[in-house]
């Protein structure tokens, strides 16, 4: 036990740094990729010019490793855009991009998923096709696919244990650096692990909750 | 009766690639008539019904709402913001309720007086209440419909229709997806419409309503009107065979 309490417990407001700033970086990068899945997902479903553009990013930011996007956005993107220049926003931009493709889908199978009598009912009362997107398909896609946004954000902290190796300071960050420093990785891993299950058991736990509740209140079932 | 009919539909037709499911079908409907549509699946009702309100474009043919073409306005195509406003005209009840399962059953009925008629809040709050109070579901405004039954839905549907207080309303087999059990408060609400003048327009199969309530019955098979008369006269003594038929296998 004298392990434990020397190298987690004595340690933990090292590894609780590390956690605001992991939380913080999939805070960031999950706005990103709710506000750019619905992007990618409405100019596919209803720009018909741009649609090309729209399905090749979704499908590039799914079907690229996460490390290499990484590496592609820290090591590329300054060549080419100039930006970004520092190394934690090029870490949420690179997890939040990869999500925004997966969430460009799931609000399509969300909106697919509204009947179409909900739209016809709408406009025969004649409400415009504006209206009655505005009004009665978002809304109802949004809520049906909430459960599985949430669960998008387990992903982003998963993969976001990534951006350590362009020096995020992040919990695995710090773990590792502890590790360096005492040669000891059975505990400090063993908790650094203990901390991401209980994270993410507390989102996943949210994301089912929110589940229930939205089929109870509303009879929809998660998409 | 008045010169110009509530609904006057002119020669519909409609094919959806090479299937022709409407053949020519003209009939009109007078203020405060019910007529109502029987007929096997698949003999054109529903779609007839949609190309009405124009949820279903016709390729050919025109509906006419209190003598004003649905489809043409001063022979040019009517552009879909103008079919909007006209839609308004007839309310539209359907099979499957359709009610929007995000909005309150009050949110469902004030939704388009407030965004389409732009009404305010507590005055679209007032006429929603009055039209759930028609269809006897004053006690369930705040309830969201998951948390209602069939039949309660539907009448909520009809109430949403009302709100518009629209010229017509149309029915779409309103209760073929409903327990037996539950049809008679869908129909018992439907009648209480009928004698209180509402021009209605009604697909069914339950030919008891038909029979009472109508003061048309039209028989469709095949994409066209195979019979039509008064309740007494399509019920009693239908001419065609096919009518017969039909009647002999829905009235055990």
């Amino acid at each position: 036990m004298g392990n434990w309490e020397r190298l987690v417990w004595n340690q933990r407001g090292v590894l609780l740094q590390g956690l605001m700033v992991t939380v913080e970086v999939c805070l960031i990068a999950f706005v990103l990729a709710v506000l750019g899945g619905l992007a990618l997902c409405l100019v596919r479903m209803y720009m018909r010019p741009l649609k090309p553009l729209a399905v090749l990013l979704t499908e590039f930011f799914r079907a690229t490793p996460i490390f290499v996007q990484l590496m592609w956005v820290t090591y590329v993107w300054p060549e080419i855009f100039g930006w970004p220049n520092s190394f934690f926003t090029a870490g949420w931009v690179a997890l939040g991009l990869q999500s925004s493709g997966y969430l460009a889908e799931t609000f399509r199978a969300g909106i697919e998923a509204v009947p179409r009598g909900h739209r016809e009912a709408g406009y025969s009362v004649g409400m415009s096709p504006v209206l009655v997107f505005g009004r009665i398909v978002l809304p109802q896609s949004l809520l049906t696919v909430a459960p599985s946004i949430v669960n998008q954000f387990t992903v982003i902290v998963k993969s976001s244990t990534l951006v350590s190796v362009i020096t995020v300071q992040d919990l695995m960050f710090q773990a590792l650096k502890l590790v360096n420093v005492w040669y000891e990785p059975i505990e400090i891993l063993t908790a650094t692990a203990g901390i991401y299950i209980g994270f993410i058991f507390l989102v996943s736990t949210a994301g089912k909750m929110l589940a229930d509740m939205l089929r109870q209140r509303y009879g929809l079932a998660a998409a | 009766m008045d010169a110009i009919p509530a609904i006057r539909v002119v020669d519909i037709r409609k094919s959806f690639g090479t299937l022709e499911v409407l053949r020519g079908v003209s009939f009109d409907v007078h203020r405060g008539n019910v007529v109502s549509m029987i007929g096997a699946s698949g003999s054109g009702k529903s779609t007839l019904l949609r190309c009405i309100n124009r949820l279903e474009t016709p390729s050919a043919g025109e509906v006419y709402i209190d003598g004003e073409p649905m489809g043409a306005v001063e022979g040019r195509d009517r552009p879909l913001s103008e079919i909007n406003r006209m839609r308004r005209d007839l309310g539209m009840v359907f099979q499957q309720f359709n009610l929007w399962p995000h909005m309150t059953v009050l949110g469902n009925v004030i939704e388009a007086p407030i965004r389409v008629l732009g009404m305010s809040r507590k005055a679209a709050a007032a006429l929603g209440e009055e039209c759930l109070a028609r269809v006897y579901l004053s006690e369930k405004a705040r309830e969201y419909p998951a948390r209602l039954s069939g039949g309660q839905q539907q009448r909520v549907a009809i109430a949403r229709a009302l709100a518009m207080r629209p010229k017509a309303m149309l029915f779409d087999e309103p209760t073929s997806s409903l327990d037996p059990e539950l049809t008679d408060e869908v129909l018992t609400v439907m009648r209480e419409l009928a004698k209180a003048g509402t021009t209605m327009i009604v697909v069914t199969h339950e030919m008891g309503f038909a029979r009472d309530v109508s003061h048309r019955v039209l028989f469709l098979h095949n994409g066209q009107i195979e019979e039509e008369g008064s309740p007494a006269q399509v019920f009693g003594n239908p001419k065609s065979d096919r009518c017969r038929q039909f009647l002999s296998k829905h009235l055990q």
